[in-house]
């Protein structure tokens, strides 16, 4: 499984005090079986400067991993006679199906939206099916409500306040992302920015798949594929099952 | 111990699934009931995607009915003609059925649908079981035997196409059992029961058929309107989940052996006092989640991509 993954880039880039990174992962697939209830995606690395420099120049890490990209449909219920029913809907295209951002400090919005490090960037949000939601304020809400939800099941998260990356010995930096049994299938992608001073000096990424694979893969197939075939085994073993049952049953009680 | 659903597209705990269905398995072989209408909503409850819950279910109910009618049918007490048609017009409420239920989906309204519809049915079995278990109680106390008709002539003996029923002993039009059919198909295909808690007061009441004869035959259509059902649901909705479907089944016909066993050892109308209670339970929490301000008001739902 430790398929270990370097991507080693820059390395005879130095420019004054700007460092390379090396980044790696123990991971470049995620296979859902079907004991599957989530995993861990170990992302690490090294900044690769000058080791005498203190450690506030060799600059901060964010890291960011993003998902499949999904069709979201978000809904705001409304009291109708005392029944909560959903009314106004707003659906947003191109959103991925997992987000998480973590860094080594504190980074300011302003820096994450002037480098499109967000959830959505400029070229999503015109994918997006406002409805008759046309108030900015309104807007943000469904925005943020999505975040909220998505935060819910795990899908997305924004920790660029409190790190969660390790720094060992001032150059090695490791962190933990908890990929959630809900994660979507398909293709990932890690980007690791390097900023200096505020400065976005180096981005890099790799990708890796979320895939099923054995009895999940195989029956998910089926159901898509052929579900006529599906439809009909599961009647099929379904009518079986209660058939074996009422007989052994009925033997049992016999003896 | 965790098990991932490859339709659903979520882990669940398996002991969960498995003592849902021991539970909801353990009450129909008690009262005799198939257990869907719990089974849907307390899927719902754990967080099943409330189509998965649907189609699932639908298919849960095909073992649940194969198992409980073989018996019926070794001892005669099927009525196939009349099984025939409501089959029939089961077959035509189903069809309507999925339309309804993926016109409610493309609209965002199932899970409120599903939450009303589940309530009102839920709430009015209930009261009527608790209502009659008591007065059956009440008579026990007071030595009373209650005299019940036992066959009712009413408009359905008086509609054209009147067709002979010689395993019921019946002659009257096949409009209302079609009819009757094509309401259960709607019901099955749109929440994921079999119905014979609506189907068998409708075959004594409304046709007149003997009481012995009613359990198999109710039985007997379910298995087919069920099987048709989950055929729909995996062809449009794509939302039966076989290994969800199999651990339920697996968990529920042990249960429903169980509840036969128990079946002996208490009062037929405490039993449905209990069950009532229990229904009712369900009803209230439905409720309150429908009147209640939500704690998010908004709610997100993902377009799957098929591939």
């Amino acid at each position: 499984m430790k398929n270990i993954l370097i991507i080693l880039i820059s390395l005879f880039l130095y420019q004054g005090n700007a460092s390379a990174l090396v980044i790696g992962s123990d991971l470049n697939e995620i296979t859902i079986g079907a004991n599957f209830s989530g995993q861990d995606l170990l992302v690490f690395g090294a900044f690769y400067s000058d080791p005498s420099l203190p450690r506030d120049a060799k600059g901060d890490v964010i890291i960011e991993v993003k998902g499949p990209p999904q069709t979201v449909k978000v809904r705001k219920k409304k009291s109708f006679y005392g029944f909560w029913l959903n009314n106004t809907e707003v659906t947003f295209k191109e959103v991925p199906g997992f987000y998480y951002l973590t860094s080594t400090t504190e980074i300011n919005d302003e820096i994450l939206n002037k480098n499109n490090i967000t959830l959505l960037t400029q070229q999503d949000t015109n994918d997006i099916e406002w409805g008759n939601i046309r108030l900015t304020k309104d807007r943000r809400d469904f925005l943020n409500a999505m975040k909220r939800n998505k935060n819910n099941l795990d899908l997305f998260s924004v920790n660029n306040e409190s790190s969660q990356i390790d720094i060992l010995d001032g150059n090695l930096f490791k962190t933990n992302i908890p990929i959630p049994n809900t994660v979507p299938i398909g293709d990932y992608t890690v980007s690791v920015y390097l900023l200096i001073n505020s400065e976005l000096k180096k981005d890099y990424s790799y990708g890796f798949k979320v895939k099923r694979i054995g009895i999940e893969s195989m029956i998910h197939n089926l159901a898509i594929n052929y579900p006529l075939i599906y439809g009909l085994l599961a009647v099929l073993v379904a009518g079986l099952m209660g058939w074996i049952s009422a007989e052994m049953f009925r033997r049992l009680r016999k003896a | 111990m965790n098990i991932y659903l490859p339709i659903a597209e979520l882990s669940v705990n398996i002991f969960i699934i498995l003592s849902l269905g021991g539970a909801v398995g353990f009450l129909s072989g008690l009262l005799g009931l198939g257990g869907g209408f719990l089974m849907t909503p307390l899927l719902m409850f754990i967080g099943i995607p409330p189509n998965v819950a649907v189609a699932t279910s639908a298919n849960q109910i095909v073992a649940a009915s194969v198992s409980g009618a073989l018996s019926h049918w070794r001892q005669g007490l099927v009525d196939v003609k009349m099984g025939m048609y409501l089959l029939l017009g089961g077959l035509f409420g189903s069809f309507t059925g999925i339309w309804i239920f993926k016109l409610l989906s493309s609209a965002g309204q199932i899970e409120t649908f599903l939450a009303i519809v589940y309530f009102i049915l839920l709430f009015s079995i209930g009261t009527l079981m608790l209502i009659e278990s008591s007065q059956v109680i009440r008579d026990r106390i007071r030595k009373k035997t209650v005299k019940r008709k036992l066959h009712y002539h009413n408009w359905a003996h008086r509609l054209p196409f009147k067709v002979r029923f010689y395993s019921s002993n019946l002659y009257i039009s096949v409009i209302p059992p079609i009819i009757i059919g094509y309401f259960i198909g709607i019901l099955s295909a749109t929440m994921g029961i079999g119905g014979s808690f609506i189907l068998i007061p409708s075959m004594i009441y409304f046709l007149g058929m003997p009481t012995s004869k009613v359990i198999g035959t109710s039985l007997f259509q379910i298995i087919f309107i069920t099987a048709f059902v989950t055929l729909l649901h995996a062809t449009s909705t794509f939302a039966v989940d076989v290994v969800l479907a199999f651990t339920l089944i697996l968990s529920s016909v042990i249960g429903a052996q169980l509840g036969v066993i128990f079946t002996n050892k208490f009062r037929g109308e405490e039993l449905r006092a209990l069950l009532a209670i229990i229904v009712l339970t369900v009803a209230f929490k439905i409720g309150t989640d429908l009147l209640i301000q939500p704690a998010d008001i908004f709610s997100i739902s993902t377009i799957k991509e098929l591939y």
